[in-house]
């Protein structure tokens, strides 16, 4: 691995080290009777089998340590920003912030679970993966989906709503990192490598378009065409293709009516603050007055003004509290995330690792990038959430868990089970313990526990 | 990716690495934006948003009161609903397919429960203002209809509107000085009269506070949330009595128009403290409907109007006289039977007559003996005098667009016959009120007072601010020689006076006719045909307690003498303000009740007054509901009204607020009251309420 690594060097945070470095053990031993592996309910055959034959190396912990205060920073934010909010709507300051809670909860828990699933095992699993998704995606356009605003985006099972964008952002990049790792070299023919990507992808990103979610149909484009350009599609085809999708978005808004006004509002954003962008306008307005240190957690105001600051602008929120000093916080914990991804899709044992670590990298990557834009108006409103942040159960569970596939990838791997043909060398150890090294030594939040 | 072949892998770590650094430059986009938009720019963006939320709030605090000198309100702020919209919030989610039609519909609703034109509601819909005025003063049948709109448990609530409470100016006495009071405007500014002259301490200091509002508009909270009485204006109590303001108004009516007059006032001042107790203006207008009424009417005749006074200036120009000791009080005048000529001007009497005493001269109104006594003065002392009377001057008198009269219209001293023309008030101009106050100078000793409309004022909370005293302007001529010209006036309303008629019986009446031609605006000539008929007196002589100016204006009709059509209206106001002041005739006894009671039934005026008020009163009740106190019969009495099916708490201060002494028995609503309701009673005398609880 041509990735430059730390020598080992000794722990200084003592309880990190023990619980760290763990021996590697044959992965076909259960986990040892850890009180949650023991109260796992083994109800279901499918997850009792995933479990089955998990590996059993560390996590990335720094990965996993950073994810974990993200979601309960978010907790918190949502909580901030929510409240007025919640008071009036709901006569319950606590309405958001319980909800959030839970799903916190219930996502940390679905990334434990995903990350001591082999990952291997979701290359059985991509075209059920793919069809449910796609059954959602046109559950939703056909119209039995949810209405919020002037977008069914929402599949409402009980009080639970689920944001089928969400679940096809993953699903996309599942099936791309099996797509591209089984078509190995003949990805770089036309017919086989690059249209079979682009039909999927495209007939997905119409549906998205349906609904309308002009903002995820973009991010599906940009995983597609990151993967394909990492497995090494040519890049003219991508390069002609970008500037077609690119085309065709420009053609979308100025045809539509609606969009080209939103768009012209946004162009000329001081005489359209009372109405078409009135959210961008608060948005930045709330964003830029927290100036360089914040107003103080719990003391933005723009809360008042600012239509959905729990969900998708709560960025511009953390501006306002945090000010400039939370937002450098916050790149820099997005940043550690993505980088900790794309080590360990650098790290990969094969190749399919490799391209699904590097696509849940990017959809972090390019989400909260983006989230990050429109909350300072330099892109238009696009109704992204915050990776890890944003209210709302789907977004943060699908994120949780994908950021779980990438702590399952980050596992050294002693004993392939069932990997394919492949002979592997067994270089895991040294690896594993260079990054639980690393992890010490950066002191990330504690690496606790995992 | 050990699976792959080493070359390939190399390859791909490449391209991740590309496209890493284009994520990198990505957040470097961010945090370089972040940068200028929160350090850089920071401060102007906080800034707006605290003028976002701190929308500055126009609270209105309620304005004060206007009461008259007993406490019977003259005019109070009444809480009123206005609906406002918020369009931004009422659109919130519509998709711009539907929106015309969406506003269409919405409109048709909103006008409809607001009983106003379509147009105008889509007019505001489609501006999509955060804030606009839907319709203000809304009755209670459309705030019901709008909160039904807005009520979310139905079908299709509508959001964006509120009711919110607006200060609405109410006039309980209607018409009752009018012109005195003035009105305000719907913003909350006094416009004209009282309500304008007293703006600052109607209005309230504290008139700006902070509030932090939400997207909704909603008020959340202000910084330093003050108390709303020490908010609300002040309350002013005024020198009027409403009792002789209603007179005054009813005789100046009545003499409007039995004389077809086109104009009138009086004004009424207490000469021992310039205490003005009523200041009528005819025509007057109802200020509760101030847009309908003529500007002409709604002229405070009283203080804004000059004319040349006539024959009353003699008076002034007598005591100036006598002061300066340039006629003797037992000298005799000849009065060359009736016509002098002054230069190429020949003047006339109306009486003619040979020789003249002073007191003759005033009391048959000689012009020539008026001229004689005034050229022997000389100018620059009937000028000083005249000046000194308070003529020429504003008088000090807290109301707006007051004139100060005319003595020298022409900007340089009189020539002679100039100078006998202003003996008898030809050539220059006064104010009614110049002359009641000239006249209580007189009445006073001599000493001239600045006249008071404002008796207390008192803060939200009821603690008095400032309380008036009377003002001395100056010492206009010895106390003696005052003493002597009233004396001398009372002659007018006795024997063969001008102005007999003002006498009242039972009292010694000092006074003065006067009967001015007016220019005529074409000509430039006095006419035979236009005159102002005045009086100006006061009583009782002995110890003065009021003084009346009666003026009115081109008087048609068999007469136009002030003296017929003036000195009646002195009279009879005169005689009932006696009566509600509590001054008893010479030699006679205190009148009982029972007395005034059958003088009532025989047709008597003044005793009516009482029962033609309460009746007023009736008339004028808002029909909101609003309470007003009922009028005091006296200084210290008051009538009980009727309680009956009035629950406990509300009866109890009710009475309270009249000065009475309640006392309670049982809960409930009162079935029954001692003494019974239109009861007298002096105050602080007790009334037994009886309540039961109603079943």
């Amino acid at each position: 691995m041509s990735w430059p690594r730390r020598s080992p060097t000794p722990p200084r945070a003592p309880a990190a080290s023990t619980n760290n470095r763990v021996v590697p053990k044959a992965s076909s031993v259960p986990p040892p009777a850890d009180g949650e592996g023991a109260a796992l309910p083994r109800a279901t055959p499918v997850v009792s089998a995933l479990l089955a034959s998990s590996p059993s190396g560390p996590v990335d912990s720094v990965l996993a340590a950073t994810v974990i205060a993200l979601i309960g920073f978010g907790v918190i934010m949502v909580y901030s920003a929510s409240a007025v909010e919640a008071t009036v709507r709901h006569h319950d300051a606590q309405f958001f912030l319980k909800r959030q809670a839970i799903y916190a909860i219930v996502s940390v828990i679905g990334m434990w679970l995903v990350s001591r699933i082999d990952y291997a095992k979701y290359r059985k699993l991509t075209y059920p993966i793919m069809a449910v998704v796609t059954a959602m995606l046109v559950f939703v356009v056909v119209g039995f989906g949810h209405r919020a605003g002037n977008a069914f985006r929402w599949i409402a099972v009980g009080p639970v709503h689920i944001q089928p964008a969400e679940v096809a952002k993953l699903g996309i990049v599942l099936w791309l990192a099996y797509s591209l790792s089984k078509k190995a070299d003949k990805i770089k023919s036309f017919y086989i490598g690059f249209v079979p990507h682009l039909l999927v992808v495209g007939f997905f990103a119409v549906l998205l378009l349906k609904q309308p979610d002009f903002g995820s149909a973009v991010v599906l484009l940009i995983l597609t065409f990151t993967l394909l350009f990492v497995a090494g599609a040519r890049v003219h085809y991508i390069g002609a293709f970008t500037t077609l999708a690119a085309l065709g978005a420009v053609f979308l808004v100025r045809f539509s009516e609606y969009r080209f006004k939103r768009y012209l509002a946004f162009m000329d954003m001081e005489n359209n603050r009372n109405d078409i962008a009135y959210q961008p306008f608060q948005s930045v307005m709330s964003f830029g007055s927290g100036g360089f240190s914040g107003l103080g957690l719990g003391r933005g105001l723009q809360v008042l003004y600012l239509p959905e600051a729990h969900t998708d602008f709560i960025s511009a929120i953390i501006g306002e509290e945090l000010g400039f000093l939370g937002i450098l916080g916050l790149s820099a914990a997005y940043m550690l995330i993505v980088s900790r991804g794309v080590k360990i899709a650098l790290e990969a044992q094969d190749d399919y690792g490799s391209y699904l670590a590097f696509g849940i990298s990017t959809l972090f990557g390019v989400q909260s990038l983006t989230n990050l834009a429109v909350a300072m108006a330099i892109f238009p409103t696009k109704g992204l959430t915050l990776p890890f942040l944003s209210y709302g159960g789907s977004s943060l569970l699908v994120n949780a868990m994908a950021a779980g596939i990438l702590l399952s990838i980050s596992r050294p791997r002693t004993a392939t089970a069932d990997l394919g043909s492949n002979e592997r060398p067994k270089r895991a150890a040294p690896s594993a313990s260079a990054l639980v090294a690393t992890s010490a030594d950066e002191g990330a939040a504690g690496g606790a526990g995992w | 990716m050990k699976n792959l072949d080493p070359e390939r892998a190399r390859w791909i770590k490449i391209r991740m690495g590309m496209l890493c650094g284009l994520m990198g430059l990505g957040l470097g986009g961010i945090v370089s934006g972040a940068y200028h938009v929160q350090v850089d720019d920071g401060d102007e963006w906080f800034e707006l948003a605290e003028r976002q939320r701190q929308r500055r709030l126009h609270i209105q605090p309620k304005r004060g009161t206007i009461y008259d000198r007993n406490g019977a309100p003259l005019a109070e702020s009444v809480e009123v609903p206005s609906v406002s919209l918020d369009a931004v919030e009422m659109l919130r989610g519509i998709d711009p397919k539907y929106l015309p039609m969406k506003i269409q519909q919405y409109s048709a609703r909103v006008a409809e429960a607001l009983n106003m034109p379509v147009e105008d509601v889509a007019d505001k819909l489609t501006r999509r203002r955060r804030f606009a005025w839907l319709k203000r003063r809304v009755s209670e049948d459309e705030v019901q209809k709008v909160r039904e709109l807005s009520d979310r448990t139905q079908r299709y609530p509508l959001a964006g509107l509120t009711i919110e409470g607006e200060g609405h100016r109410f006039y309980p006495n209607r018409e009752l000085a009018g012109p005195l009071l003035g009105f305000v405007s719907p913003d909350g500014d006094g416009r004209e009269g009282l309500e304008l002259s007293l703006e600052h301490e109607l209005k309230g200091h504290a008139s700006e506070v902070h509030g932090l509002r939400d997207r909704a508009g909603r008020l959340l909270f202000s910084e330093g949330v003050e108390d709303e009485q020490a908010l609300a204006g002040h309350n002013v109590y005024l020198t009027i009595d409403k009792g002789i303001q209603f007179t005054a108004e009813r005789e100046l009516e009545a003499a409007m128009k039995t004389y077809e007059a086109i104009g009138g006032s009086i004004v009424a001042v207490d000469p021992a403290t310039g205490e003005i107790l009523a200041m009528a203006s005819s025509p007057g207008y109802n200020p509760n409907d101030y847009g309908a009424a003529d500007p002409d009417a709604r002229r405070n005749r009283a203080v804004a109007d000059r004319f040349e006074p006539g024959s009353s200036m003699k008076v002034f120009m007598m005591a100036s006289a006598l002061a300066a000791k340039s006629v003797d009080p037992n000298a005799t005048i000849y009065a060359e039977n009736g016509t002098m000529a002054i230069d190429n001007v020949v003047i006339h009497d109306t009486h003619v007559s040979k020789w003249l005493t002073p007191t003759q001269c005033l009391s048959i109104s000689s012009n020539i003996c008026a001229a004689k006594i005034a050229l022997g003065l000389g100018e620059s002392r009937l000028y000083e005098g005249l000046r000194r009377f308070g003529f020429g001057d504003q008088s000090g008198i807290p109301f707006p667009g007051e004139s100060a009269g005319v003595l020298r219209p022409r900007g340089r001293p009189w020539v002679q016959v100039e100078t006998a023309n202003a003996a008898y008030g030809q050539g220059i101009s006064v104010t009614t009120l110049q002359l009641a106050m000239a006249m209580s100078a007189v009445a006073n000793n001599g000493r001239l007072l600045e006249p008071l409309l404002v008796k207390r004022v008192n803060d939200g909370t009821g603690v008095t601010l400032s309380e008036a005293s009377p003002h001395i302007r100056r010492d206009v001529v010895p106390a003696a020689t005052a003493q002597l010209v009233s004396e001398m006036l009372v002659s007018v309303t006795e024997g063969e006076g001008t102005g007999v008629e003002a006498a009242i019986p039972g009292f010694r009446v000092a006074g003065k006719t006067g009967t001015a031609q007016k220019i005529d605006p074409t000509t430039g000539k006095y006419t035979d045909a236009h005159y102002i008929a005045s009086f100006v007196g006061f009583v009782p002589v002995e110890k003065p307690r009021i003084t009346i100016a009666v003026v009115l204006d081109e008087p048609v009709g068999g007469t136009h003498a002030g003296g017929s059509v003036s000195a009646p209206v002195f009279r009879r106001v005169g005689e009932m303000a006696l009566r509600y002041l509590g001054v008893m005739p010479r030699g006679s006894v205190p009148m009982k009740l029972a007395d005034l009671s059958k003088k009532a039934e025989a047709g008597d005026t003044a005793a009516n007054t009482y029962q033609v008020m309460g009746e007023a009163k009736v008339a004028a009740a808002p029909a909101a509901g609003v309470v007003t106190p009922s009028a005091p019969m006296r200084a210290g009495e008051a009538r009980v009204p009727d309680f009956a099916g009035w629950p406990a708490r509300e009866a109890v201060k009710a009475a309270m607020g009249l000065g009475l002494t309640p006392t309670v028995e049982g809960t409930g609503r009162l079935t029954h009251q001692e003494p019974p309701a239109g009861a007298v009673l002096p105050k602080g005398a007790a009334v037994k309420l009886v309540f039961e609880p109603s079943t």
